[in-house]
């Protein structure tokens, strides 16, 4: 039996495909906006643009032909209206005209079943980081519930409007981590934990008021070592409250090295296992909807609308 | 000395009816940031935990702060943790506690049930490692908010009569309950926006 999904909460399009051992296929086209942020009308319309080129891209990369799939998974939320409701309205069209089931995806959950599925975690405490999410997730007593969460703006988004204050290009990211590389000096930023939550949108502020009284290197630096620090302390506070063994961190933010260095030492100092997933399956992707479609293969779902803000705790997981 | 447990942040020693609070190095953080969130932390805790002791809230008796200011010498209240022995009861009676702090304009800053111990039949309050002083509404209406969460997540099964209950006794004891409860609501659909953007 073979599943294929659909991405498109943001910027990224995905299709993916699988027979729920392995990945067959995982293609994807990100829109990049020339200046700024995203633009959700011209997301949506780079994603119309390339659907059919990329599903018959991952049909051929896997030897299959749609009449092949049985089921077509899609991102059902959280994200942005304009981009999300593509992969809807293309399942829908597919479902519908060649009478497949259709079955609708938390992009969160999927997030975390790929990563189970790459390191080999049973059940593991997960760090997801990408532009809007920023949340501390584990399973217990039958949903992924959230542990800890921004309680403001996501990592990415905090990420990206430093960016801006300095005219780098979105995605802010991987730039921001090329320069703090070369900072030395650590300014004292706001250190915001609550509980097992972080407050971030008080380090933009502050940036903006001392940006041009310090180095961009050492601002930048400091901005890394602030965020993660309360990133992974909130991540331990969630290993420790719920006696996991293992944590693992996914998103797009997850590709960045001194992250993930962080994570490793955290783990390594409270003996939990740590593993890290490859890139093409921590940013956003088909193949995690495919794969967590196939999971959720038996599910009879009444709503299948795109959900903006579809929260992780509100699908129960029947299958593990 | 024996390590009795390891904290999110510490590791705990017994030595006889005290126990020893060391607030370890974080070798994740870059160790100008790890020292100094170590000693304010430690340094504020003792100081509440003083505080609380003073005014008859239920917290472990403080005995000393080590000279490295990383360590808090307190007394050993045993080892059964609500979170492992969860009953509304002892939380009822946490619920009083924390609206008395909350008069006096202490903040919690970490309420779950791990942070919560059982001795004889009554409830202590332990950890104030995110504590700080405010009177601020938005503050205490925060530390409501964590430990909802808190309960959300780990007593499922329990958790929205907990809750209920443990409000009602809050209220009783709180002197601006309205205020708060009408912040607590705005945190929370603030919350439900911010998901994505
Ligand atoms: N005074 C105390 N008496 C008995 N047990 C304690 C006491 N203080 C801490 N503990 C135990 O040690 C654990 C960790 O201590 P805690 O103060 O919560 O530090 P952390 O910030 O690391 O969570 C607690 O969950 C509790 O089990
Ligand atoms: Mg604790």
């Amino acid at each position: 039996m073979y599943v294929l999904g659909l991405e498109s909460t943001a910027h990224t399009f995905g299709v993916g495909i699988t027979d729920g051992k392995d990945i067959l296929s995982n293609v994807r086209d990100t829109y990049l906006p020339e200046r700024g942020g995203i633009i959700p009308s011209k997301a949506a319309e780079h994603h119309y643009s390339l659907a059919s080129k990329l599903i018959e891209k991952a049909l051929s990369e896997s030897g299959l032909k749609l009449k092949d799939i049985d089921v077509i998974a899609f991102s059902q939320g959280p994200g942005i209206f304009a981009p999300l409701k593509v992969s809807f309205q293309v399942a829908k069209y597919i479902s519908e005209k060649f009478n497949k089931k259709m079955i609708g995806v938390n992009h969160c959950i999927a997030h975390l079943e790929i990563a189970r599925k790459f390191t080999g975690f049973q059940d593991p405490v997960m760090l997801y980081v990408s532009g809007g999410n920023t949340q501390v997730i584990t399973f217990e007593d039958g949903y992924y519930r959230i542990f800890g969460e921004t309680q403001d703006i996501g990592v990415g988004n905090l990420l990206d409007k430093v960016g801006r204050l300095f005219e780098i290009k979105f995605p802010a990211g991987p730039e921001i981590e090329r320069i703090a590389k070369r900072g030395k000096r650590y300014i004292e930023m706001p250190y915001s934990i609550k509980g097992m939550d972080v407050s971030l949108s008080g380090i933009e502020t502050f940036i903006k008021r001392i940006k041009n009284s310090y180095r961009i290197e050492d601002i930048l630096f400091s901005l890394q070592e602030t965020v993660f620090s309360m990133l992974i302390e909130a991540s331990e506070r969630a290993i420790a409250y719920c006696g996991k063994d293992s944590f693992v961190i996914t998103g797009g933010v997850a590709a960045n090295k001194r992250l993930n260095e962080m994570g490793e030492k955290m783990c390594e100092e409270r003996k939990t296992k740590f593993k890290s997933i490859p890139m093409e399956y921590a940013g956003d992707n088909g193949a995690m909807i495919a794969y967590t479609g196939f999971l959720m293969k038996d599910y009879q779902q009444n709503d299948l609308k795109p959900k903006t803000n579809f929260r992780t705790d509100e699908v129960k997981i029947e299958y593990r | 000395m024996k390590i009795m447990s390891v904290g999110a942040e510490s590791k705990v020693f017994l030595n006889g009816n005290e126990i020893i609070k060391d607030r370890i190095k974080k070798g994740y953080r870059i160790a100008e940031l790890d020292k100094k969130l170590r000693i304010s932390r430690t340094k504020l805790e003792f100081k509440i935990l003083n505080k609380c002791y003073s005014l008859g809230i239920r917290v472990p008796r403080p005995i000393k702060l080590s000279k490295s200011l990383t360590k808090i010498f307190m007394e050993y209240l045993g080892n059964k943790t609500l979170k492992d022995n969860f009953n509304i009861k002892y939380l009822n009676d946490a619920a009083m506690m924390i609206a008395k702090m909350h008069n006096r304009g202490i903040i919690h800053g970490d309420l779950t049930t791990a942070n919560m111990i059982i001795k004889g039949d009554k409830i202590y309050l332990i950890d104030f490692g995110l504590g700080y002083f405010s009177q601020k509404t938005e503050d205490k209406a925060t530390d409501l908010f964590l430990l909802k969460n808190a309960l959300k997540a780990k007593h499922t099964k329990v958790y929205k009569r907990a809750y209920r209950s443990f409000l009602e006794n809050y209220k009783r004891y709180s002197e601006e309950y309205e205020k708060i409860a009408e912040r607590l609501e705005e945190i929370e659909s603030r919350r439900r926006y911010i998901d994505q953007g």
